[in-house]
């Protein structure tokens, strides 16, 4: 009984994890630029993957506490990837599509003429 | 002192409980590998105190709660924009004002931020000023205060 029951809760996990996997991999294709699409990405890569793993620890209850340090890492390392793509991308100067509001334009330009200032000496 | 022994207890208790192994020969393994970790990383004395262990534990179970509600609300309002034939985003980068003072109090901030589905932190300017891009920089910015404030609530048990 709880055997079927930890079953039925891993097929749960694989399906949303899959459906989750898939809207991010559509919202990558569809979404303009690259920091709109590292949300896609980025997200896909943490949850996709700790639901597939919830998954395997139901399914497999052998090594568990593995499973659980492995999701913890991956909930850890998966956002601080994510942000230094980002950062990456804007410190390079890769441009956002329709853009509405921009708190870090200002910045942007200080930094700018830092960097010409810096340049010209 | 007392921290490192803390760290190698840690470190000791974790690798018996990842390979489920109670011999003695295992047991003195796990102390080599937490002293040689507890070498490497060098703990702050007062991060981490024994008697606030359990209160700690308990409001970082309620402070990942929080966030795993958090995360599957956001979640289901980025996969109906995604899904969407019009894909109504409104792009743009917010600035959000980080509640912790501390290094790892807004490393920590910026961490809840960037692992909410549509919210992702791009850079991190003076006095821990969170510069934020939003999938939707309109409902973010009208939402960004209160999950803050409760952000702020919840790490203030962890730490303090």
């Amino acid at each position: 009984m709880l055997e079927e029951l930890l079953y039925a809760a891993a097929a749960l996990a694989i399906l949303v994890g899959t459906v989750f996997s898939m809207i991010g991999m559509i919202g990558l294709l569809r979404l303009p630029d690259v920091y709109a699409r590292l949300h896609a990405a980025g997200k896909v890569s943490t949850f996709g993957v700790v639901l597939l793993t919830v998954a395997a620890i139901l399914a497999v209850p052998y090594a568990w506490s593995r499973g659980l340090l492995l999701i913890a890492l991956l909930l850890l390392a998966g956002p601080v990837v994510a942000h230094a793509i980002a950062s990456a991308a804007w410190r390079t100067g890769v441009p956002m599509k329709g853009v509405c509001r921009d708190d870090l334009a200002a910045h942007r330009l200080v930094t700018d003429e830092q960097h010409s200032a810096r340049a010209v000496r | 002192m007392l921290a490192y022994l803390r760290l190698v207890l840690i470190c000791l208790v974790l690798f018996l409980a990842l390979t489920e192994n109670a011999e003695p020969a295992n047991i003195v393994l796990g102390l080599l590998i937490g002293v040689l970790v507890a070498l490497v990383v060098r703990p702050a004395p007062d991060l981490l105190s024994i008697r606030r262990l359990p209160l700690v534990l308990f409001n970082l179970a309620r402070y990942t709660l929080w966030l795993a509600v958090d995360i599957i609300r956001n979640g289901i309002r980025v996969a109906r924009i995604v899904l969407d034939p019009k894909l109504p985003i409104r792009p743009g980068i917010l600035a959000i004002q980080s509640e912790m003072k501390s290094e790892l109090g807004i490393a920590l901030n910026a961490h809840a931020i960037t692992v909410t589905p549509g919210e992702q932190v791009v850079e991190i300017g003076e006095d821990g000023v969170l510069y934020t891009h939003c999938l939707d920089v309109v409902a973010s910015a009208e939402s960004a205060e209160a999950a803050q404030r409760t952000r702020r609530r919840l790490m203030e048990g962890i730490f303090r």
